[in-house]
């Protein structure tokens, strides 16, 4: 008699009973993800520009330090509305548990809120000072959502921390670049605003070999469509920038907005697809799989 | 709390419960009639609701899953039904007449992934070494849910919090056994201390194998399949006799908290490399005409 295997499909688990649950998590922690990941690369680019980008830099610098400071104001709310128990937000800082990346993240972004507004603070030695460690955490805001997807058991997110995470984190940096970008432009000044497409153009270009390499064999559109809203469109246009010999500004805005707009939609895409994923059992057997041959006994 | 009986439950399960030690469930599934008065012991003793009023056709299942209402469920694995290529039982081992059948519930593992993962600390590990979900301290933020690698704790909507088996909590602290081993009729679910219940369970194994039921093994007890990945031993362990997918339980779980570290590394070391990307292009252009020629 034949029991069934993880090879087939028809009968594997247990009348497609899902072997493990969905998280709760909807679009409100994608927005989190997305305003709280762009907000932390904001502030790293803000250090960037002010460590290396010399006197016409200084408005990335202030822009970056504002958006970072309001990214920290306007991404809680949403992790809040998304609690089952919103009254108690509180308790995240009730313990430091270092094997939850939810505790981790919380004291990140507690953090990264607090010397942001130090760094918000008019130019001077306490804003500048305050930058550093603001700019450190920033870095940690645009990375631990993505480990927090994949210290799971949802096969989606559990099954490629690595290439989530520098999607995350190059997303975030795209967009970030993008809305600094976005910024200079309002501010008539296309110099800087093209320097910072080319960073947007290099994120992209790292969030596309990290999807590529992550390797996940079932296809999820809405993640592709993202990919291709976030690293296409702008690619293609900074190359049509670099090729021609006026840069316009349309593509450089064109390129911004889709870089920021398929960042949110990519979040948002993973959430829902790693949830989905629950739902497989297949899915949850072949994250499961032992990785040498059981030693189960015999089967009769 | 004390108890009417003063240790009861060295009267129902001959043991003793005393804090400091550890204590678990052996849920020997050939002795499984599928009676399901584990379910309803549950559900009486901590007031949970019905989750499903109808019939699933399911087999004899109308429970469906472990969820924040139900803490005990019985499967019912159907063998009779026609197996993939089509091919149909024609056999019946002389058996459980080719039916499985599996209390499940709660593996109070050690370590536990949905305590590891909880931020506020509301899930902690009890001293009998059973992990529980303090309810005045849960704000719902779910997390533990996608954790648990099997699929057992939930949030419910109409109070906002995170709920699964205490291994009966209150009762340990009263001397009494859990009502779902206590309420077992055929001790298919045995409570004890982890040590003694692993010999006994290691003993059954061998006894089963002794008459030629030779696919009996343990799952969950400490280096068998289900304590896997990090996950040293399930408190709560089982005796299987069909792979573990059949029962719905991965065969090697993995302890979600190890995938952390990795993928902060890698984000990290993105962020770093386009910062150093960034700083070289923000040099190069001074910041100005980048991008002119
Ligand atoms: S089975 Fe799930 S809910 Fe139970 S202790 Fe393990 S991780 Fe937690
Ligand atoms: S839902 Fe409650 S028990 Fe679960 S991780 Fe969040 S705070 Fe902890």
């Amino acid at each position: 008699m034949r029991g069934p295997t993880v090879t087939d499909d028809a009968a594997i688990g247990y009348y497609g009973v899902p072997p493990v649950k969905a998280s709760p998590f909807d679009w409100k922690i994608a927005a989190y993800v997305q305003i709280g990941g762009v907000a932390g690369a904001a502030q790293v680019l803000s250090a960037v520009a002010a460590a290396a980008g010399g006197r016409r830099a200084r408005g990335v610098v202030r822009h970056g330090r504002w958006m970072a400071l309001a990214g920290a104001v306007l991404g809680p709310p949403f992790l809040i509305a998304d609690l089952k128990t919103p009254t108690r937000w509180y308790n995240m800082l009730r313990i430091a548990r270092p094997t939850s990346p939810m505790s981790v993240g919380s004291y990140i972004l507690t953090g990264f809120g607090a010397f942001s507004a130090l760094a918000a603070l008019p130019a001077g030695r306490l804003s500048d000072a305050a930058q550093v460690p603001a700019a450190l955490l920033g870095a940690g805001m645009a990375t631990y959502t993505a480990s927090l997807l994949s210290a799971t058991s949802s096969p989606f997110w559990a099954e490629a921390p690595r290439s989530l995470a520098v999607q995350f984190a190059c997303s975030s940096v795209a967009g970030a670049a993008a809305a600094l970008s976005l910024a200079e432009q309002a501010a008539g000044r296309p110099g800087t605003a093209a320097t910072l497409d080319a960073i947007t153009a290099a994120a992209a270009a790292g969030e596309l070999a990290a999807s590529i390499a992550s390797g996940h064999d079932h296809k999820e559109p809405a993640v592709a469509g993202a990919l291709a809203l976030g690293v296409a469109v702008p690619l293609a246009c900074h190359a049509a920038n670099r090729l021609s010999r006026r840069p316009s500004r349309t593509l450089s805005v064109i390129g911004a907005l889709a870089a920021l707009a398929g960042g949110a939609l990519l979040r948002h895409a993973v959430i829902q697809a790693g949830n989905r994923s629950t739902e497989r059992p297949r899915d949850t057997f072949r994250l499961t799989r032992p990785p040498e041959p059981a030693r189960l006994p015999p089967r009769r | 709390m004390t108890a009417l009986i003063p240790d009861e439950s060295a009267l129902t399960a001959g043991t003793t419960v005393r804090p400091g030690r550890r204590y678990g469930f052996f849920t020997d599934t050939t002795l499984c009639i599928g009676c399901k008065a584990c379910e309803v012991a549950c559900k009486e003793w901590n007031a949970l609701p019905a989750d499903i009023p109808g019939l699933t056709g399911m087999s004899y299942d109308n429970t469906v899953d472990l969820s924040a209402d139900t803490w005990r469920h019985v499967l019912f694995v159907e063998k009779i039904a026609p197996q993939a290529g089509g091919e149909r039982v024609t056999t019946m081992p002389p058996f459980q007449s080719n039916w499985l059948m599996m209390s499940d519930v709660c593996k109070h593992c050690s370590p536990a992934p949905c305590l590891e993962a909880c931020p506020t600390g509301s899930l902690f590990r009890t001293e009998f070494d059973t992990v529980v979900v303090q309810q005045d301290i849960c704000n719902g933020c779910g997390y533990c849910v996608p954790a648990c690698p099997f699929g057992v704790v939930d949030l419910n909507l109409s109070d906002g919090k995170a709920h699964k088996c205490t291994l009966c909590y209150d009762r340990l602290k009263g001397g009494l056994e859990p009502a779902c081993a206590k309420s077992c009729p055929t001790d298919s679910i045995q409570f004890g201390e982890i040590d003694d219940l692993t010999e006994r369970a290691r003993g059954r194994v061998e006894e089963l194998r002794g008459l030629g039921r030779d696919d009996a093994y343990l799952y969950g007890a400490p280096g068998t399949p289900g304590a896997t990945g990090g996950i040293e031993r399930l408190n709560a362990f089982f005796l299987l006799t069909d792979r573990p997918e059949v029962y719905n339980l991965p065969e090697h779980p993995t302890r979600p908290a190890e995938r952390f570290a990795p993928g902060m590394a890698a984000g990290l070391a993105a962020v770093a490399g386009l910062t150093l990307a960034a700083a070289l292009l923000f040099g190069r252009n001074g910041g100005g005409d980048g991008g002119r020629p």
